[in-house]
């Protein structure tokens, strides 16, 4: 036999072995989700009262969790991405700013971070509005009055936080694909930016997807923490509803039975696409 | 020394030190137009950092290197080029996300701004002239180690590059897959393809090389020609020492 021979019928035996009885290729942790998914359900339908009217009463709060999260992740994702090149640039400047952010960021407590941007940043802004008012009046009046909408400071807090986690899983995915693939592209004419944009960074996708999408369920999960800057998110509206019924263990049931829903739900979406983008190094 | 239109890779007096050690020490070397120069010596002589001196992918710390008439300073230079000088590495270096098709039309599309059906075109041409046009569809993973390096010669090729560089090209190859890359290379060598060549394939030498350069510490101890390459020709010690152990 050529070697190429004996390399197909290596192939042809390991696919063969892949093929598993149907209960076994199902990933079975979407049991737990469906269970999960069947108890809060019938809670809803079978005990309206007070299940059913918690539900209601946190519908808005779902969709402002759910949006808060989809769109800091995408701004998470942006700077991740500006922030992990801005790690491994050659340029020093590029590279301390980039490091200086990460390391200060990751420093402070996302909590100590919203409460500061919604509480503590219009006063700076104002401060530096004041001295600015005799070089350039407009923009003086504007930060002078600035007035913050708790959805954006949210976002703002939740990107720059997730925003430097995510610059270090960038850093480490781009990392990870071998010297020789950069040389390759190089070799052959392109550009930095090509090459990161043609050869290194469809690589690295396949790398940092898992970590990536932990992070996602990660982010579902701490935006709960903007209730605190006046977002009505789904633990926020769930605060609301205690407050008035003090029905507790009943709210932060629901409360809880909803976050897992959403996490279980993404986790088995990024193990499926773990798996499909996988590919044979 | 530079007007000299027949030299189409020039370099003077390079020195190159990775920390305390000395990669390359005061190495002048120059290549005409259509030549074949293989570099053997030892591992760690520097024959691979003064290859890759030659498309800039190490940079020199003093001296001077001219491609084609084109300094190798300024950053500008430097893309321009790499367009011109084909590499083939000794670990292949394929895009493995990509197949050997895509391989080899990517550069030309963003580099060279071909069209697609264009790139294409001449993919599938160079796949034939490498031997494998049936694994255009066939990712690397898929490939043998000497299918694959087939592929990267057709990938650097693509660029209508004016010189090739290759960097121990077999090394990592089975013995049976040798030979299928040497013959690939040996017909790009009577196509009058300018080559420089790290390699102790003593069969390719001998077959396709015009000067031979011997390395050892940094520096271009000793040039011979594959006639006069035997034991008793070469007036180095080190040479002799060194060529005792591949020429059986």
């Amino acid at each position: 036999m050529t070697p190429d021979e004996i390399r197909i019928k290596r192939i042809t035996i390991t696919a063969t072995e892949e093929v598993k009885p149907l209960w076994e290729r199902i990933d079975r942790w979407w049991l737990l989700f469906f269970a999960v998914l069947l108890i809060t359900s019938l809670l809803i339908l079978y005990r309206p009262d007070p299940y059913g009217r918690i539900f209601v009463f946190l519908q808005d709060g779902i969709r402002v969790t759910m949006s808060i999260t989809v769109v800091s992740f995408l701004l998470i994702l942006l700077v991740g991405l500006i922030g992990g090149l801005g790690r491994i640039a050659k340029n020093p400047l590029i590279k301390g700013i980039a490091s200086i952010y990460v390391e200060i960021i990751r420093g402070i407590p996302l909590l100590v971070q919203l409460l500061f941007i919604y509480y503590a940043s219009p006063i700076l802004l104002r401060d530096f509005g004041t001295k600015l008012i005799g070089l350039w009046p407009s923009m003086a009046n504007r930060l002078i009055n600035i007035k913050l909408n708790p959805f954006g400071a949210a976002v703002a807090g939740l990107t720059i936080c997730y925003g430097a986690y995510m610059s270090e899983i960038f850093r480490a995915g781009i990392e990870s694909i071998p010297k020789g693939q950069m040389e390759a592209a190089r070799s052959l004419g392109m550009s930095y930016f090509q090459a990161m944009r043609y050869v290194i960074l469809p690589q690295a996708v396949r790398v940092i997807l898992p970590p990536v999408g932990n992070e996602f369920v990660a982010l579902l999960k701490d935006s709960s923490l903007v209730s605190v800057v006046a977002v009505a998110d789904m633990t926020r509206r769930g605060r609301e509803f205690m407050a008035s019924t003090f029905l507790a263990l009943e709210t932060w049931m629901m409360v809880a039975l909803l976050y897992l829903v959403m996490t279980l739900f993404l986790s088995r979406i990024v193990a499926y696409l773990e798996r499909k983008t996988s590919f044979v190094r | 020394m530079s007007d000299n239109v027949d030299n189409i890779i020039e370099i003077e007096r390079v020195s190159k030190r990775f920390g305390r050690v000395v990669a390359l020490d005061d190495v002048s070397l120059t290549v005409k137009r259509g030549e074949v120069v293989v570099i053997i010596g030892p591992s760690g002589s520097g024959k691979s950092t003064l290859l890759r001196c030659i498309n800039h992918l190490e940079s020199v710390d003093s001296g001077r290197i001219v491609v084609d008439g084109i300094p190798l300073t300024e950053a500008k230079n430097i893309d321009k080029v790499r367009a011109e000088v084909g590499m083939v590495f000794q670990s292949f270096n394929l895009f493995p996300h990509l197949t050997a098709l895509e391989n080899i039309t990517l550069a030309q599309r963003v580099v060279r701004k071909r069209s697609q059906k264009e790139a294409e075109e001449i993919a599938h041409q160079l796949l034939a002239k490498v031997g494998i046009p049936e694994k255009a569809n066939a990712y690397p993973g898929q490939l043998s180690g000497g299918q694959q390096q087939r592929v990267a010669i057709a990938r650097a090729l693509a660029m209508q590059p004016k010189i090739m560089l290759f960097d121990e090209p077999t090394s990592a190859l089975d013995p049976e897959m040798i030979k299928e890359v040497l013959d690939v290379m040996l017909d790009l060598a009577r196509e009058g393809m300018t080559m420089v060549v790290v390699s102790h394939e003593m069969g390719f030498v001998k077959a396709a090389a015009k000067r031979i350069f011997f390395m050892c510490d940094g520096r271009i101890i000793e040039e011979t020609t594959p006639d006069s390459l035997s034991l008793a020709a070469c007036k180095e010690e080190r040479t002799r020492q060194f060529l005792s152990k591949i020429l059986i």
